[in-house]
């Protein structure tokens, strides 16, 4: 079952699309890694798919259930920016989520308590943001989520704090919990997320299963002995996503079976053929770039 | 868990594909004994900090190729029923994964079937004896 479902979903603020037409799904149990630039609409999409924004259109659910006030019980949301109580301290937002939530794990908060070095009497407004979003992690995760939502769930942390998130996200996903995150450290996606989607100006770019995205892309690079490189039939070859040149070197991107293409540019006269791994990040700039255009 | 894997999350290898690798590489050189437990999904997951769903994926993947076996409520163990034979096949997947590669960059870089099968004479003669035992 599809613990996240968002199908079709459109959401401009005045004439700006934030989001266009983005149809998302989660399976339950799988992570889920949001890239995208600032702007890109990744932000827009979970207040929407949250009920914290009005889409224009679409259908949205979680856990095959619209969002009601219900849903909240089992799902945790951090938001970019963490939405504390500024009068509050920190024991007594824990004492709120104790009284609120019936999963609520007091002895899993006083460990993560412990593992961000929270001051629980520093009333909110006097924490640093890292701090802030510190606390809303360990809310989320005290309550013992089958779902959580993270937007940018690392923004002011420390390198090492960035860590115990990955940490979290993978424990949770190793209970069975789902996790949608955005995040803009592809290297933070690399790890802990199965699946990924690029956004880029509201539209998702790319999106797939992360490890079946890395074994299918491929660069094939030639290179030739002079620039005028006679492509022919090859720069509208169906196998080629698309083909780029840069003086003596040129670089086909393909989706599957580099063999083929390899054998192309050696009968052109290539002085040289390797083929590349398209690592995530090259997917990234390859994407958004592509699009920016 | 004596045996620790390094994967690289960066690379554009598939992650579950270079966790087989590496665990059919110690099952290969021994450093993981038949019979022996592997870590479970989730502390595997954690230790490497990776996703756990990537981690069975692995496990499948292993399955499927006889190098371990999984019974349920016990853990996954590596195979010992017929375990030369599977030793085998694990290393000579290793194998030829490292040759391909090597190939393959030689011949992009411009060497011919030729130049490559002496290279590979010469690095025959230097890693073993002519009785072809390893040096």
């Amino acid at each position: 079952m599809n613990a996240i479902a968002i199908r079709d979903l459109v959401k401009s603020y005045g004439k700006q699309r934030a989001v266009d037409d983005l149809t998302l799904e989660v399976d339950e149990g799988s992570v889920y890694g949001l890239l995208g630039p600032n702007g890109s609409g990744k932000s827009t999409t979970f207040k929407c798919l949250l009920g914290l924004a009005r889409p224009d259109a679409g259908e949205l659910a979680v856990c095959g259930s619209p969002v009601t006030p219900a849903t909240f019980e089992y799902l945790s949301f951090v938001p970019e920016r963490a939405t504390l109580c500024d009068w509050m301290n920190g024991a007594d937002h824990l004492e709120a989520a104790r009284r609120a939530y019936a999963h609520y794990d007091e002895a899993r908060a006083a460990e993560l308590v412990a593992i961000f070095k929270l001051d629980l009497k520093k009333r909110v407004r006097k924490l640093s943001k890292g701090q802030q979003t510190a606390l809303a992690l360990v809310l989320a995760f005290s309550i013992r989520p089958r779902v959580l939502v993270l937007d940018e769930p690392s923004s002011g942390l420390d390198p090492i704090y960035q860590r115990v998130v990955l940490d979290l996200i993978i424990d949770a996903a190793a209970g069975g919990g789902t996790v949608v995150f955005s995040s803009h450290q592809i290297g933070q996606v690399e790890r802990a997320a199965d699946r990924v989607g690029i956004l880029s100006n509201g539209k998702l770019v790319l999106q797939g299963d992360l490890d079946t995205l890395k074994g299918n892309r491929k660069v094939v690079e030639a290179v030739f002995p002079g620039e005028a490189v006679a492509l022919g039939d090859l720069a509208r070859d169906p196998r080629i996503e698309h083909i780029t040149q840069n003086g003596r070197i040129v670089r086909a991107y393909l989706y599957r079976d580099p063999e083929a293409i390899v054998a192309a540019f050696n009968g052109l006269g290539a002085r040289s053929v390797t083929v590349f791994d398209l690592t995530l990040e090259d997917m990234f700039l390859d994407s958004v770039e592509k699009r920016g255009k | 868990m004596p045996v620790v894997f390094s994967v690289d999350p960066r690379s554009g290898v598939p992650l579950y594909l270079q966790l087989v690798e590496q665990i059919k590489r110690a099952v290969a050189l021994g450093t993981l004994a038949h019979g022996e437990q592997l870590p479970t999904v989730k502390a595997l997951a954690l230790e490497l900090l990776i996703n756990p769903n990537t981690v069975a994926r692995a496990y499948r993947e292993l399955e499927r190729d006889r190098v371990i076996e999984t019974s349920p409520g016990r853990g996954s163990f590596v195979r010992s029923s017929g375990a030369q034979g599977e030793a085998h096949t694990a290393a000579a997947d290793v194998a030829t994964n490292v040759i391909g590669a090597a190939v393959r960059e030689a011949r992009g870089l411009g060497l011919d079937r030729a130049a490559v099968r002496t290279l590979f004479e010469q690095a025959l003669e230097r890693w073993f004896k002519p009785e072809g035992k390893l040096q």
